[in-house]
């Protein structure tokens, strides 16, 4: 399965975060898949227009965090699920993406309990899609 | 350390008493896509020049792969694709004839069928005449002349100053086709900072023909940072930070820009100026290249409050 990703050059986060990013959501996603292989790191490269060691600093980081395994010879592989793990930096992120998400919601006038269900809510569609995605 | 293609040796060139390129120690990898950044007269096309063994320098020297820029042979230049700003191409010639006038320079090397593929991926024939085709189709003229031969170093002066961005974007996808075979190396020019950051592990800053920075895109993306700073109040009059090289203050809030300071410097700084927060922003690489280079000046080119009054 192709991988669709989209650089924005000139933007203030780095090629690579936008690859390792965007890797994330469409395993997050389920559009890729447990055990899918990802595009070779010279073929990505060359698709993106980017340089090589830009997707390859992009997958040894998806690697780091557990998202993907490389096995040598053949190719990088989206990992089992059980074998991810989240640093603090990664826990950072999220917490300043939330926060920013409920100073949003606070602007316009949504009050907690509405913003709690809303989250509550969308948590679960997303999980319900996703699994419908991976079957 | 990998093997180094091209070298500089505290290069120095004087153009009757000014100074155009000062002491430049420069080492690019084999193997890297190395982004050749200076502002207009920064001394690029004269170090380009120097290194291609156009111009001789005042002090010091140059060498390209191995070889004295001086005294480049023509075994050495074979290895070699240059590519000059402006792509100057014989204008009487038909493309067919600049290719045949090419390829003698590079016997057993020609890749016809590349040359040829990418014609027809421009659309353009072999008949066509250069005093005819435009700026853009010059461009892509020189950019499959000087691929044909698969270069070991490529070497291009501004290539895409001018072009529209389609074209931009086929010399990009010239330079990460030819990195992705091994072991190529490629320095190139630009004022666009989008395209460098796309293509480029390296970079080399210049200003004012000295050299500013030469290090891998990654380095020079984490040591320039800058902070917000928010105070209660005023913000203090006297900024004393280590490796400061932009200062602009609002009101209450301080924004500061550092060269290779440590995040816990600028943290402690502000706790001890009474700062109620502290803030690190990311920057774009355009940003960081303008601050680095041309340190803002007191005030604003177009102060319009001012003008309005």
């Amino acid at each position: 399965m192709a991988v669709w990703i989209q650089i924005l050059s000139g933007s203030n986060e780095p090629i690579y975060s936008q690859i390792v990013e965007q890797i994330r959501q469409a395993i997050a996603k389920g559009q890729l898949g447990t055990g899918e292989k990802l595009p070779a790191v010279r073929k990505l490269a060359s698709d993106l227009v980017v340089n090589p060691n830009t997707v390859a600093k992009a997958y040894t980081l998806l690697e780091q965090a557990g998202m993907v395994t490389t096995k040598s010879g053949s190719g990088t592989f989206v990992a089992d699920p059980k074998m991810r793990t989240s640093d603090s930096a990664d826990m950072n992120i999220l917490f300043e993406r939330t926060d920013a998400l409920i100073g949003r919601a606070l602007n316009l006038g949504i009050n907690r309990d509405d913003l709690i269900k809303m989250f509550s809510d969308r948590v679960n569609t997303f999980v319900k899609n996703n699994q419908r995605g991976q079957k | 350390m990998s093997e180094i293609v091209l070298q500089t040796e505290s290069l120095t060139k004087y153009f009757k008493d000014k100074p155009a390129v000062e002491h430049l120690n420069l080492k690019i990898p084999k193997g890297c896509v190395c982004g050749f950044l200076g502002r207009n007269g920064a001394g690029k096309t004269t170090t380009i020049r120097m290194m291609m063994g156009l111009l001789r320098p005042t002090v010091g020297g140059c060498s390209v792969l191995g070889c004295d820029s001086q005294f480049l042979t023509p075994q050495i230049r074979q290895r070699i694709g240059y590519v000059t700003e402006g792509h100057r191409l014989y204008k009487w010639m038909k493309i067919g004839e600049l290719e045949k006038f090419q390829r003698a320079f590079f016997p057993g090397q020609w890749d016809g069928k590349l040359f040829n593929d990418m014609l027809e991926y421009f659309e353009l024939s072999k008949k066509q005449k250069v005093k005819n085709l435009s700026n853009g189709q010059r461009a892509q003229v020189s950019l499959a002349l000087t691929l044909a031969p698969n270069p070991e170093l490529l070497i291009m002066d501004d290539p895409t100053l001018g072009l529209d961005v389609a074209i931009r974007r086929q010399f990009l996808e010239g330079v990460i086709h030819l990195i992705t075979r091994q072991n190529r190396t490629i320095l190139f020019s630009s004022h666009i900072l989008a395209d460098v950051e796309r293509v480029a592990d390296r970079i080399v800053v210049i200003d004012k023909g000295m050299l500013k920075a030469d290090c891998t895109m990654e380095q020079f993306r984490n040591a320039i940072q800058k902070f917000v700073i928010t105070f209660d109040k005023q913000t203090p009059a006297d900024v004393n930070v280590e490796g400061a090289i932009c200062c602009r203050s609002d009101g209450n809030l301080l924004e500061i820009t550092v060269v290779n300071t440590a995040e816990q410097i600028i943290q402690d700084w502000a706790k001890n100026a009474g700062a109620t927060d502290c803030k690190l922003v990311q920057m774009t690489l355009e940003d960081q290249f303008i601050e680095f280079t041309a340190p803002a000046k007191k005030g604003k080119l177009f102060d319009w409050e001012y003008k309005c009054q």
